[in-house]
């Protein structure tokens, strides 16, 4: 009992940091139709930009928090402005791969600043640990998953109000009518990536600062898209719900198939479950199903 | 194709061969002898480096029928050329199978599994099909890593040398003439494959595959032999990979290893059979050059360098290079040979 409640509170807590890096997934995803398959590497730059602000420059967290959003907008406007801008109109098989290349640079460019690969963030949550009735938990996760339902709670009112986030969303339903309107669709672009970003470094910042910073970060990012997929590509929706469902079913499997199956079950659960997801239901719970015509 | 002046065909056979010009035979025949003569003029470093190009080549032929002619992207190369590799070490050494048994039994597992990952192909093309390949690494390096008992989880496992009939491949020189004779032979095969009907069913599938089943092409079918071709050819690389290096644990196939597999083919050129050629040199030579020789160099010479210098630099040019040809060239480089050969022939009178 007292394991199945600190299963489910760190599944949802990993959920929904898959669920805050999957949201910039979708975001791109939905304005310019780009596949970024180089999140867990912006995951892992922007958590390494962190420690650099945090512990070697020995900034204050009031200080480095704001520049590290100022660095992933940064970074999400130089990789649309560089590298996407140019491939507009582009076949998907480039755009995929275009990230890839980016993906390639990040990883290239973390292990030449920081090439000890792996080190810790200080704690930015309290410690000690919380009784809730027989189980342990450590309060982190409880503000891991706080902060992340904020995040959402600001985006989705930044969506819903916001004169940028109403053309961000016109974008995605139809961009030639946006683009009639007057509304300039290179600038939607470079801001969603820039949100990708922004969103990719908070989910960084919360799942290494439990973790530490690692070369697992990638992986992170690479099990967010579990969530895409599950959730459906298209949907915020589909991300908010699919997430934690991931979280669970990976921090609940590696808790109760452990003694089963080999260790590290955990790691690959993400994984199986995109092949299932694949192979029964391609465009997930709340993806739009496609029609294509000739 | 096009071709000089002056050249006329009477039969079928002329008009449909590969080499058509007494020129163009002159040259196949002049890269055979040079190619299998290399190890007159290598030392034993730089024919190491060709055999790795080899091996690399075969797995690039297989990606490009699979991604480049049928247009189903794949990243999870690296993977299916484990499998391949594992097949192989575990047949020759627990099982004490020869070699050639377990080249042909590589091929054909990592064939397979390339068709059972392969399946979502036929409904979902694009992202998805990606994401499926990525996990499908993801999978594959997971149950390598721990099913030990098998593969020797992440210790490793030992790898016999690869030996014909009594004769085994120990000396680079050896390895060379094994590792070049199968490459040539994949690189015709993928030539000739393209200009067969299931050739000609890739590249339509690669088009427009709504087009191509409304014609009567089957999806299901085509899409999983690509799969298989695609895959075949990765396992028997990574047989042979395993036979070169002698061990094997799973940090040769690392998803940056599939990324660069993607952009050797995208640097080459998609769906062209020279492609992959000057892709994979192009990548291999540089990575060998950045690594193991300018990198070190570098880093000895100028103190002041931070220390990830050697190990950071090559992924970055890496990933700079595909991002930098996927802008300016996307066609890769057996476009701009093409255009180069037009040139030369039309000098000094283009029209």
């Amino acid at each position: 009992m007292a394991e199945l409640v600190q299963y489910l509170i760190t599944g949802i807590a990993v959920g929904m940091v898959y669920a805050l890096i999957a949201l910039g997934f979708a975001l791109i995803w939905k304005s310019s139709s780009v596949a970024n398959l180089a999140l867990g590497q912006l995951v892992l730059l922007s958590s390494w930009f962190t420690y650099g602000m945090l512990v070697q420059a020995r900034f204050p967290l009031w200080l480095s928090f704001p520049l590290v959003i100022l660095f992933a907008m940064f970074l999400g406007w130089t990789i649309e402005r560089v590298a996407l801008r140019p491939l507009i109109a582009q076949p998907i098989l480039s755009l995929i791969t275009v990230t890839l290349g980016i993906a390639y640079f990040i990883e290239g460019l973390v292990s030449f600043i920081w090439p000890w690969s792996v080190d810790a963030l200080p704690r930015l949550f309290p410690t000690e640990p919380i009784h809730i009735g027989t189980a342990v938990v450590s309060q982190e996760y409880i503000w891991v998953v706080g902060i992340s339902l904020v995040v959402f709670g600001l985006l989705s009112l930044f969506f819903r109000y916001h004169k940028m986030g109403i053309a961000m969303r016109a974008t995605a339903d139809d961009q030639l009518a946006v683009q009639a309107c007057g509304i300039p669709v290179t600038t939607i672009f470079s801001r969603s990536w820039m949100f990708a970003c922004i969103v990719a470094a908070i989910g960084g910042i919360l799942i290494s600062s439990i973790g530490g910073i690692t070369y697992g970060l990638v992986e992170t990012g690479l099990k967010a898209f579990s969530v895409v997929i599950l959730g459906g590509l298209d949907s915020f929706l589909g991300c908010i719900i699919a997430g934690p469902i991931i979280g669970l079913c990976e921090s609940l499997g590696g808790g109760f198939l452990t003694p089963f199956l080999w260790a590290g079950v955990k790691d690959i659960i993400p994984f199986v479950i995109i092949i299932i997801v694949m192979v029964i239901k391609p465009y997930g719970l709340f993806g739009e199903v496609r029609i294509e015509r000739i | 194709m096009s071709l000089p002046c002056g050249t006329r065909d009477y039969t079928y056979d002329t008009d449909m061969a590969i080499l058509r010009t007494k020129t163009q035979w002159g040259l196949f025949i002049g890269l055979l002898v040079f190619l299998f003569t290399l190890p007159l003029y290598l030392g034993n470093y730089w024919l190491g480096v060709a055999n790795l190009i080899g091996i690399t080549l075969i797995a690039a032929t297989g990606l490009n029928i699979l991604t480049g002619y049928c247009g189903q992207l794949s990243i999870g190369h690296a993977g299916f050329i484990a499998v391949g590799a594992y097949t192989s070490a575990i047949l020759t050494n627990r099982l004490g199978l020869p070699f050639l048994a377990g080249l042909v039994c590589a091929g054909l597992t990592a064939g397979v599994i390339g068709l059972i990952f392969g399946i979502p192909s036929v409904r979902v093309k694009g992202f998805y099909l990606a994401i499926t390949t990525i996990a499908a690494q993801f999978i594959i390096i997971w149950v390598i890593n721990h099913w030990s008992a098998l593969t020797g989880g992440f210790v490793g496992i030992k790898v016999p040398y690869a030996s014909i009939g009594g004769f085994a491949f120990i000396s680079e020189g050896s390895q060379f003439y094994l590792i070049m004779t199968i490459t040539v032979l994949c690189t015709l095969l993928a030539k000739n494959l393209a200009r067969t009907r299931v050739g000609r069913a890739f590249i339509a599938i690669r088009d427009n595959d709504l087009a191509a089943e409304v014609m009567g092409i089957s999806l299901f079918y085509y899409k999983l032999l690509a799969f298989f071709i695609g895959c075949f050819l990765a396992g028997i690389a990574g047989s042979l990979l395993a036979h070169w290096v002698g061990f094997m644990n799973a940090e040769h196939f690392r998803l940056t290893e599939s990324i660069l597999y993607v952009g050797m083919i995208i640097i080459g050129g998609l769906g062209t059979t020279l492609g992959p050629i000057l892709g994979v040199i192009f990548i291999r030579l540089l990575q060998q050059i950045l690594t193991v020789q300018v990198g070190p160099f570098l880093e000895s010479t100028f103190t002041a360098l931070p220390s990830g210098f050697a190990t950071g630099i090559a992924p970055m040019l890496f990933g700079l290079v595909i991002v930098l040809f996927l802008i300016f060239e996307p066609r890769g480089f057996a476009h701009r040979w093409t255009l180069f050969k037009a040139a030369y022939r039309l000098w000094p009178f283009s029209y």
